[in-house]
């Protein structure tokens, strides 16, 4: 736990956890070749390669294929750095004390990869020129060098193609194989119903309506929606006419005590032609009036506001104000799924396999990812802020509705309800939010797709967790959850081990009987729930927090975007893991205390002269020394 | 002389504006001596707004109908506005304030004024740091030795009356290596490395000149320091300067340890910027910190512009380094720049703290600051004189120390667990450095705070500090021992801008003083279940 100069610091300690994890799950191991298995996973291939590591240089290996994953061990013993001291050579001694051995393992499930490409050619000459080249959708790359001999990559290569795209092979992906249990079942976590009546709803203003039982209002909604009480379901039908895609104002939040509400949808079918709509103005100007105190309807569009004018030329476009009177209007100048990715593109080409050393900080701000980050968090504050102040409700749109809309309200509603920031709170708004609504994760991701240049592709949710995570350092007790549930999600948003995250929406899910045919990802996050605790949690109510989004208070996501870099100092949070050992002891110690209490119990009658405990963590704790 | 000639009002009306998180403050305003005061309302015993004179770094004055208004820019980066009433009382206290912030006297400064209820005189003063360092090291080896050779200060005037030399050389051969030695810092031990057997050691540059002189006593000192580490024992030079910086030193008189007279000893340049580049690193800093302007788009680039983390992985590289020299390859280090007053006592003080768990500790780290900064002759005084907001040119300030506080906490917040102490202390390091009630950081030298009597007539910080009720602020709650050396990562992703100080009056540090309670707590709590043995409390007889 303290850190040591020959502590190893191992560079895939990433994975050597997940293996530590899977184990746990009761996952079997090929006795001998110690390579990690699921339940319903099938070893496929091995091979001898080198792996071209481009933090230790080539390293000689067996790599396993199974339909899940790729598993490198090394057969010899590597060296690797183990502080983060560089420009040492004049030290001869030097180098052999700071390298350790240890065998490196690579453990990448199938999913993560975007593009696998042949490097070289049966002629090429050089050392290690000839192999796969293979590129990950977790900010690395992947190179290993093959024997030229007799097209020996061919059958390495044609393998992972299948097993890492089985979309364009008529194969399953490997969620629906996976046949690992449980004690708890992810998929009970989220029930619409549940979650608004949490929310105070239906209540006189809102009702819940069934309209979209069978999607056939709007394929890309959930089946369950909370609309005014005022507006009929003939209304939204014809509201449905006038909204991309059909994706009309729904609510998204109420707040519990002024009775603003988040509603979401997509943008207004204005065109060119500033076509209008009764339906649609009333129905705004309906929502307003739930709240009978208040003039005005905010709307924010999350487009910048010469984006949203180009949208008209595709029929889109936003509300005028000539059309909807008692509604304003205000961009919140978030850019397109296109901007998102080429930035994302340029921090991984800053930080992989190498970091830009000189003018980091230049380089950095070059890539406009904090920047895009900064704008998401200010938009999202200001939904927030206009709710908790009662000031008005709040209509978020952008195109369609379900990229920078849902970051838009999800992290407003995480501002806004403390429930939220726990563990199941947040995988609640990850289900309704995200996943019920029709974000396109398919899409977006490119589960088992081969199509790597796919203009659909682009990290949205990535950026929505890496938003969460800028504000749980600035809140460090605001959050149940900690930094290694954050990227456990991040991590199979793309493994494919789950159904969560599969499909672009919930009929499509539903169509392939996802929930009963796959494992969610909330099971295995909820039958370990300790591991993902944040120590320093104080539940809270009612508090509304608001992050500061200003340039000087963001930072990078260094122990996510940069976590393949051996030469970053990347500890497993020590804090986390002394204060799980406090907890423990204490945990012992309240329990022989108990033990002792009852059978003295009849000493102790009035607990209110006996100090209690300083903790506000766990008030049930009466500590009587 | 009187300081109320130089108090031109007694008092005045006014408004104090303590930044965008803290209420206002209205009441009357006083000027004194050594502080400015502000008593809200008539009542005779609330909260009593009080700033020490000698921490305010610059002032601007404005006035406008029969109004005024005074922005203090303090040392420890906080901005204060005053609005008050009358343009006479504005002036006048503006002028007060001007002229009773810059006194120079040192006898005159508040230090010697300042007498807490609980604490005594001359307490905490018991800091002997070159004996108690010599005992911990004489347990050890036998090749050193304790040397009041300089017990006047007729060797080396930054030097204090002892110091630990290779027990192989004599005074009088000591007296010539300081001749040979810029301002008299001949080399002394700073650290000895008991797994290794090794030692780190400082000096200022040699006296080489343009004719390359030697001199065969200091020669014969860097023998000795090897021949007492072990046989075939190497050594390693740090030259804070570039190779070219200290070819060119020759040329004013000094230079650096030429291969052929230091038999086993090697050279390495490592360049650290000191001086004005690093105050202006620093001004460049606080100033973008503290840019009202909303439009920060550029912020990351104008971070990285103002070099300062730059500083920060350089001080750290070079201690490692020497670190590394001493751990791993078992050699000697002598670090040294050209006066030995600035960088060298960073790179010294770091490599320690990365290899000596003691030096991690409250009091450890104590001694270390007292042994390493404030007897190894930092000039504090000229250094700390003012701080980022100075209008004044700069003369001999540079935010070394601060520098060295910065690369502290970024071992602390790499090694969460290894140090005792907490951001709080590193934070009350700074303010005090620069302006502080207690006398530890006055003066320049040993010497200067003997003349002025520093240790009987003022507190001691440390005194201070070490009250029981400053130590939740100051300690940190999770602190393991760590037996190991703790090696940072010097990596620019690895770096952060320490924002507990930079940004510590424009942010709301509420959420982080909520978490640093709760980790309290939980410490605390825990101490409470481990301290108490469920038995003995079921077997308490009770009432």
């Amino acid at each position: 736990m303290a850190s040591a100069p020959t502590s190893k610091y191992n560079s895939h300690s990433l994975e050597n956890e997940s293996i530590k994890r899977t184990s746990r799950d009761g996952v079997n191991r090929d006795i001998g070749e110690a390579l990690p298995r699921l339940p319903g996973e099938t070893r496929i291939t091995d091979k001898e390669v080198i792996y071209i590591c481009p933090f230790n240089g080539p390293i000689k290996g067996r790599v396993y294929i199974t339909n899940y994953r790729l598993y490198l061990r090394s057969l010899e013993t590597h060296l690797e750095f183990s502080h983060g001291v560089r420009g040492l050579t004049t030290w001869s001694q030097l180098k052999d004390a700071s390298l350790q051995d240890s065998a490196l393992i690579l453990d990448v499930p199938l999913g993560v990869i975007s593009r696998i490409e042949k490097m070289g050619g049966a002629t090429s000459r050089g050392e290690n020129s000839y192999g796969l080249d293979i590129t990950c959708k977790d900010m690395r790359n992947l190179r290993f060098a093959l024997k030229q001999e007799g097209h020996s990559r061919r059958d390495m290569f044609e393998i992972l193609t299948r097993y890492a795209f089985p979309l364009a092979h008529s194969l399953p992906m490997f969620a629906f194989l996976n046949e690992e249990k449980f004690d708890v079942d992810g998929w009970m976590v989220y029930n619409p119903v549940e979650e608004y009546r949490r929310q105070g709803l239906p209540n006189h203003h809102w009702r819940i309506t069934f309209i979209n039982k069978c999607y056939e209002l709007c394929d890309t909604y959930p089946a369950l929606l909370v609309v005014p009480y005022r507006a009929s379901d003939d209304d939204l039908r014809r509201v449905a006419t006038f909204r991309s895609r059909n994706r009309i104002p729904v609510l998204s939040w109420i707040h519990p005590e002024n009775k603003t509400v988040i509603v979401r949808c997509s943008q207004p079918l204005v065109g060119v032609s500033g076509k209008r709509n009764k339906d649609d103005e009333k129905y705004l100007d309906v929502i307003r009036e739930t709240n009978r105190q208040i003039n005005k309807l905010t709307i924010y569009d999350a487009r910048p506001n010469v984006n949203a004018v180009a949208n008209k030329a595709t029929g889109g476009g936003y509300e005028s104000d000539d059309a909807y009177h008692n509604a304003e209007l205000f961009f919140l100048d978030i850019h397109n799924i296109h901007v998102m990715r080429e930035s994302l593109k340029k921090v991984k080409d800053i930080v992989y396999p190498n970091v830009e050393e000189s003018h980091w900080l230049s380089s950095l701000e070059s890539t406009h990812w904090l920047e895009h980050i900064k704008l998401v968090l200010t938009g999202a504050i200001q939904v927030a802020d206009r709710v908790s102040s009662g000031k008005s409700s709040v209509v978020v749109h952008c195109s369609d509705g379900w990229d920078r809309t849902a970051q838009l309200t999800s992290l407003a509603m995480l501002m806004l309800d403390s429930y939220y920031r726990s563990i199941e709170g947040f995988e609640i708004l990850v289900q309704k939010e995200w996943i019920s609504f029709g974000h396109k994760f398919a899409s977006r991701i490119g589960h088992g797709d081969k199509n790597h240049a796919d203009a659909d592709r682009s990290p949205i949710f990535l950026q929505f967790i890496d938003c969460v995570w800028q504000m749980s350092k600035q809140f460090p007790t605001a959050f149940e959850f900690n930094e290694r549930f954050l990227i456990i999600i991040l991590d199979h948003l793309y493994s494919c081990r789950f159904g969560t995250f599969l499909y672009n929406c919930e009929s499509a899910r539903e169509k392939q009987k996802v929930t009963e045919r796959t494992v969610s990802l909330w099971s295995l996050i909820n039958s370990n729930k300790d591991k993902f605790k944040n120590p320093f949690y104080t539940k809270e109510i009612n508090r509304v927090l608001y992050p500061v989004a200003s340039m000087r208070h963001l930072e990078l996501w260094v122990n996510y975007y940069i976590r393949w870099n051996p030469r970053i100092k990347q500890q497993p949070n020590p804090v986390e893991q002394r204060y799980m050992e406090l907890l423990a002891l204490r945990d012992e110690y309240i329990k022989r205390l108990e033990e002792l209490q009852l059978a003295n119990s009849p000493k102790l009658s009035d607990p209110s002269t006996s100090p209690s405990s300083p903790s506000q963590m766990m008030p049930h704790v009466q500590t009587h020394f | 002389m009187e300081f109320s000639e130089l108090i031109r009002t007694g008092q005045a009306q006014a408004e104090l504006l303590r930044g965008p998180e803290m209420p206002p403050l209205r009441g009357t305003l006083c000027v004194t001596g050594h502080h400015l005061l502000l008593s809200p309302g008539p009542q005779a015993t609330p909260d009593l707004w009080l700033l020490l004179l000698r921490s305010v770094d610059s002032i601007e004055k404005r006035v406008a109908g029969d109004a005024g208004t005074i922005t203090l820019r303090c040392k420890d980066l906080r901005v204060l506005q005053l609005d008050i009433e009358g343009v006479e009382a504005t002036l006048d206290i503006a002028r007060s304030i001007e002229a009773l912030s810059s006194l120079e006297s040192v006898i005159t400064s508040f230090p010697f004024f300042y007498r807490p209820k609980g604490l005594r005189l001359g307490e905490a003063w018991h800091f002997h740091p070159p004996e108690r360092y010599y005992k911990r090291v004489a347990r050890e080896t036998r090749a050193w030795r304790l040397s009041e050779a300089n017990e006047d200060f007729s060797l080396c005037p930054s030097y204090p009356r002892a110091v630990i030399v290779p027990r192989a050389v004599d005074d009088d051969a000591l007296a010539l290596s300081a001749r040979f030695r810029h301002g008299g810092r001949f080399p002394v031990l700073s650290y000895y490395h008991a797994p290794s057997g090794t030692v780190l050691l400082r000096s200022s540059q040699p006296l080489t000149g343009p004719q390359k002189r030697r001199c065969a006593d200091d020669e014969e000192l860097l023998r000795a320091v090897l021949a007492g580490a072990r046989p075939g024992a190497r050594g390693f030079i740090v030259d804070t300067r570039s190779a070219q910086a200290a070819k060119q030193a020759r040329m004013t008189g000094g230079g650096t340890e030429a291969k052929a007279a230091y038999p086993g000893w090697k050279r390495l340049h490592r360049p650290l910027e000191r001086g004005r580049p690093l105050q202006e690193s620093f001004v460049r800093l606080v100033e973008a910190c503290g840019d009202p302007e909303q439009s920060m788009d550029r912020w990351l680039s104008r971070l990285d512009g103002c070099r300062w983390l730059s500083h920060v992985k350089e001080a750290l590289s070079t201690a490692c380094l020497a670190a590394q020299g001493m751990e791993w390859e078992g050699a000697c280090i002598l670090v040294h720049g050209a006066e030995g007053t600035d960088s060298t006592l960073l790179v010294t003080s770091l490599a320690q703290l990365i290899l000596d768990p003691l030096s991690r500790t409250m009091a450890g780290f104590q001694e270390l600051i007292e042994r390493e900064w404030i007897q190894a002759g930092h000039p504090f005084q000229l250094r700390c004189a003012h701080s980022a907001f100075s209008h004044t040119r700069p003369k001999h300030e540079a935010p070394i120390f601060l520098l060295f506080l910065d690369c502290v906490w970024q071992l602390g917040r790499q090694f969460p667990l290894s140090l005792e102490f907490g951001e709080g202390m590193l934070l009350a390091l700074f303010d005090h450095s620069y302006a502080s009630p207690f006398g530890t950081f006055l003066c320049n030298s040993e010497k200067e705070r003997c003349l002025c009597e520093v240790r009987t007539r003022t507190h001691s910080l440390w005194s201070g500090l070490n009250q029981p009720k400053e130590q939740r602020k100051l300690r940190n709650p999770l602190y393991v021992p760590n037996p190991l050396a703790i090696w940072p990562s010097v990596e620019p992703q690895s770096l952060r801008l320490w924002q507990g100080l930079f940004l510590r009056w424009t942010h709301p540090p509420e959420p982080s003083e909520v978490a640093w309670e709760k980790v309290w707590q939980i410490a605390t709590d825990q101490e409470k279940t481990e301290g108490s043995q469920p038995t003995d409390s079921a077997s308490e007889p009770q009432p």
